[in-house]
């Protein structure tokens, strides 16, 4: 599976995230040259409770409160859970849902959705996303994903990535906008995932990121 | 949602139930070996069950997540000769057992089924005739040490999967099924036990000398 990076936009200090951010980003992708838009994109993630034995409690603080389960836009059949906590991503079939809803131990208590446009640059996938609550759709956060084609080992890839990295920080500073994109960093040995990308890492960089977009939006706020 | 039946059989005659079996199915067997754990929620969590299989008759062991749904009740499930419940699975990564546990669930209790299964249509239902031996292990996962539970005796199970919509005809498949096992033995929805078939011996035998000379479906 290609390696793929994940960023997210930190809008500067004072400035708030409006939509025009992704306008501006999209543009950025745009003015590459012989870059070429390939339709749209989305993921979904939802963030689980534990629903606890006696419902006039609050739940017990031994059971994780950071329980997600992500819906990757290119693994339609699949869902994924990521407990930080515990470093520790399950990888299942999407039925795993109806399971999970049988068990009625774990609810979905908010949700977030990630979805945008996605442009091919050579041997380059971007995809450009917004990341919004569900259902009022407020916007948290702006982020993009970079997906190297043709290599599936991050060691191997890390050099091109950094290069397209620095690309993307120069087009986007030359264009003015209020902030800049910052890589999600990640330590997958601590995941237990190794040098070969799959889903695992990609779910894994979601939940990183999302609590960076989280924070940034809340400070802004 | 599934149907299913059960029987047992003693374990001397599980190799005239397999004759029987290969000449109705016409179709190789299915080895089984799974290691079933039964995970509880924990005192603080909203009591649920769910159980993890990890399938280690092929090289690469691999794991399903299966929750089980009580019996459908009611004057309609009761005419019916079979048990239709709602089933939920999922395949999922080796990383099941660690995440039900970080959720908090606990090991309420393990089992190693060893035994074959065939694969069988009729009248449109997917049947799958499962013989089996249940094992319970002396230390925790030591699946390779298990020994029965229930020396002598082989579990027969039939299920197949079915839809609200269709659930009646494919007990009626099933039903329709057991009438070539009856000679051997008889089944009945879980929980309701049978016995052992006077005639299974008689049967065996002749299934032994007859090596296989059943018509086909």
């Amino acid at each position: 599976m290609p390696v793929k990076w994940l960023m997210h936009f930190q809008p500067n200090q004072g400035t708030t995230l409006t939509s025009q951010v992704m306008a501006e980003a999209c543009a950025v992708a745009e003015s590459f040259p012989g870059v070429s838009r390939d339709g749209r994109w989305r993921s979904s993630m939802t963030f689980y409770r534990a629903v606890p034995r006696d419902q006039s409690l609050p739940a017990p603080s031994d059971l994780p409160r950071d329980l997600i389960g992500i819906s990757l836009h290119d693994l339609p059949n699949e869902y994924l859970f990521v407990m930080r906590s515990q470093r520790l991503i399950l990888r299942a079939h999407s039925s795993v849902q109806t399971v999970m809803d049988k068990l009625q131990s774990y609810k979905g208590r908010f949700f977030i959705n990630f979805e945008g446009l996605q442009y091919k640059w050579g041997d380059f996938k971007l995809r450009i996303g917004k990341c919004l609550y569900n259902p009022n759709e407020a916007l948290r956060g702006i982020v993009m994903e970079v997906e190297y084609l043709p290599l599936s080992s991050i060691d191997k890839s890390q050099r091109v990535m950094e290069e397209f990295y620095e690309i993307w920080r120069e087009a986007v500073a030359s264009k003015l906008l209020a902030g800049q994109f910052i890589n999600t960093e990640v330590n997958f040995v601590e995941y237990g995932l190794g040098d070969s990308y799959t889903p695992q890492h990609t779910a894994v960089l979601y939940g990183m990121c999302v609590v960076q977009v989280i924070a940034s939006s809340n400070k802004n706020q | 949602m599934e149907c299913v039946v059960q029987g047992i059989i003693e374990t001397l005659h599980v190799e005239a139930l397999e004759i029987l079996l290969v000449g109705l199915c016409g179709a190789p067997k299915q080895r089984i070996r799974v290691h079933e754990l039964c995970l509880k929620s924990g005192p603080n969590l909203v009591s649920s069950e769910v159980r993890l299989l990890c399938d280690l008759a092929k090289t690469t062991p691999s794991w399903t997540i299966r929750h089980v749904g009580g019996a459908m009740r009611g004057a309609g499930a009761d005419q019916l000769s079979v048990l239709v419940r709602p089933i939920a699975e999922s395949k999922a990564s080796s990383t099941a057992l660690r995440f039900f546990y970080g959720i908090g669930y606990k090991l309420d209790h393990e089992v190693l089924k060893t035994g074959f299964a065939f694969q069988f249509q009729n009248r449109g239902a997917n049947l799958t005739v499962s013989v089996t031996s249940t094992n319970r292990m002396p230390r925790l996962h030591a699946t390779d040490d298990a020994v029965p539970i229930t020396p002598g005796i082989h579990l027969v199970e039939i299920t197949a999967p079915a839809a609200p919509e269709n659930y009646t005809e494919v007990a009626s498949a099933i039903a329709s099924f057991c009438e070539y096992l009856s000679p051997l033995l008889h089944l009945s929805k879980p929980g309701i036990s049978t016995g052992i078939v006077p005639t299974a011996a008689s049967a065996a035998a002749s299934l032994m000398s007859s090596g296989g000379g059943i018509k086909i479906l």
